[in-house]
């Protein structure tokens, strides 16, 4: 049926489209994670120097 | 102490205990009778249409009614500490959850007692009592089995009240189904009826055990 | 495969994040990265396939191709919620939190997939019975599967990043891998009664049919598979940040 196209795309784009935005979300979440610990090692280091003083 | 003992001990502290406070019994009571009304709003309830909406307006009473009770003594009890001071005792977890478990089936029961005969009155629908013991009690068994597991869960959250349901619902559809199902059959009789009562049997006994044996790790400290 | 990559990385730990917060592609084995492109290919092919190889179908016609993405969707979130499930069970066994990031990783991966298929089984039923919506059995437990991915993640966003959380969740997901069954049997006898609309092909399928559905599962399994290790190394991350965080403190 000719007019079934319109749904046959959009169930294509739909599972891309959240797929890749999953994608994305995981990525961005890694990378605040990722700064996060970057931030707190350095206070770790920066206590760790404080101790040694 | 056998754990029959030490559920028995439990659970009639816990009767005690409800027995004080008539302020849940009340609400519980007037809730359900309250959503049998809105049904007579909500649905066209003319003669004939009666007997296919009643037995869901029940079951919905029922069900609402439920959670409003099941959340009501493990988090009263993680509130003011003595659920941990329970826990600090050497009692079998199992009976723990069995003692809650059977105290919200009492507690739901009495409730569903109340509401039985208004409902009967209000839809005026006749009942076969005899019939409609067994599906209530057991349907009211499967939906406190995975009740009480789960409000012991969501009781140290927030949102508890919230939570309890969103969580409940979805594992209770059978019970829904096969309750409706059974207490409609009681009313109109059916041909080819799946075996309803014997899968709330099943749901019961399933899940009565797995969640006696899982509840230990939801309250461990 | 998968499952061993993810622990010898696990066992890298503290030290391991220590050395290389900064590398935004971080530890990314030769295993994944073959995994990766698999995939791409895998993709590749089955978009290829699902568009050019497969026949027309001579009832439904075009939109009957929702059916090569609409299957792997479904079959990826119920394989999630078991994964999700025997995670859970070894967690509460062993103890071993490396088992509770694989559950919380399943449990939104397989949120995800469970979503698009939802949406992908709606979209299609609306092209052959015209309803956006029908309570057959297959896509009623699919809706209640959601409803319970949900609840999960809502209930381990509410209780945090503790063992108790972690067990909470275990149990959880032990009892819903139990029920579902039963949820789909109980609206199979159910719909016996009010026969509906029912999402799915009937009949037998030509080979080429079959070929291009198994070709379109492996792809979206391995995507599956590449997902899964991200979701994964998130959740490691984010309980080693938190812990050294409390450390700190």
């Amino acid at each position: 049926m000719p007019q079934g196209f319109p749904y046959l795309a959009a169930a294509y784009i739909v599972v891309w489209l959240g797929l890749l935005l999953y994608l994305g979300f995981l990525a961005l979440r890694m990378r605040a994670v990722r700064t996060e610990l970057a931030a707190v090692e350095e206070l770790v280091r920066e206590q760790q120097r404080g101790e040694k003083d | 102490m056998s754990l029959l003992n030490q559920t028995w001990t439990i659970l009639w502290k816990d009767i005690r205990c409800e027995l004080r406070s008539k302020q849940m019994w009340a609400g519980m009571g007037l809730f359900a009778l309250l959503v049998l009304v809105i049904f007579n709003f909500a649905f066209d309830l003319r003669v004939d249409n009666q007997a296919a909406v009643a037995p869901g307006a029940l079951w919905v009473a029922f069900v609402f009614a439920s959670f409003l009770g099941l959340g009501r003594t493990i988090a009263a009890e993680r509130e003011h500490g003595s659920f941990d001071r329970l826990l600090l005792c050497p009692v079998d977890r199992k009976a723990i959850y069995l003692a809650k478990l059977l105290g919200n089936v009492l507690f739901i029961g009495v409730v569903e007692i109340v509401a039985l005969p208004v409902f009967a009155m209000l839809f005026n629908v006749p009942f076969a009592a005899a019939g409609l013991i067994p599906i209530v009690i057991l349907g009211t068994l499967g939906i406190a089995s995975v009740g009480t597991l789960f409000s012991a869960m969501a009781a140290t959250t927030r949102a508890r009240e919230l939570l309890l349901p969103i969580l409940v619902f979805p594992l209770i559809v059978p019970i829904v189904i096969a309750s409706v199902r059974a207490t409609g059959s009681l009313m109109i009789v059916t041909t080819n009826e799946p075996p309803w009562l014997g899968l709330i049997a099943a749901f019961d006994a399933i899940f009565l055990s797995l969640s006696t044996v899982l509840f230990e790790h939801v309250i461990e400290e | 495969m998968a499952l061993a990559n993810k622990e010898t990385s696990a066992a890298g730990d503290l030290e391991g994040t220590r050395s290389a917060p900064q590398l935004t592609g971080s530890r990314l084995p030769l295993v994944s990265l073959i995994l990766c492109a698999l995939t791409v290919v895998g993709i590749a092919l089955a978009l290829w396939m699902a568009f050019f190889y497969a026949p027309t179908d001579a009832i439904e016609g075009q939109p009957q191709r929702i059916f090569y993405v609409h299957v792997p969707m479904a079959w990826l979130g119920m394989l999630s919620f078991v994964v999700m499930a025997l995670a859970g069970i070894l967690y509460l066994r062993r103890r071993d939190e490396r088992w509770d990031w694989v559950a919380r990783a399943a449990a939104e991966t397989g949120t995800v997939f469970i979503t698009l298929a939802l949406i992908t089984g709606s979209l299609w039923g609306r092209t052959t019975w015209g309803t956006w919506w029908t309570w057959d059995a297959r896509l009623t437990t699919t809706l209640i599967l959601w409803f319970v991915y949900v609840g999960y993640l809502m209930l381990r966003s509410y209780m945090g990043r503790t063992p108790a959380s972690a067990r909470a969740g275990a149990v959880m997901s032990i009892i819903c891998v139990i029920d579902v069954p039963i949820i789909y049997e109980s609206v199979n006898w159910w719909r016996t009664l009010h026969p509906t609309a029912e999402v799915g092909t009937p009949g037998a399928l030509p080979f080429s049919v079959v070929l291009t559905l198994l070709v379109s599962l492996t792809a979206f399994t391995l995507l599956y598979a590449v997902l899964m290790i991200q979701a994964y190394q998130l959740q490691r991350t984010q309980t080693l940040a938190q812990r050294l965080r409390a450390d700190l403190e």
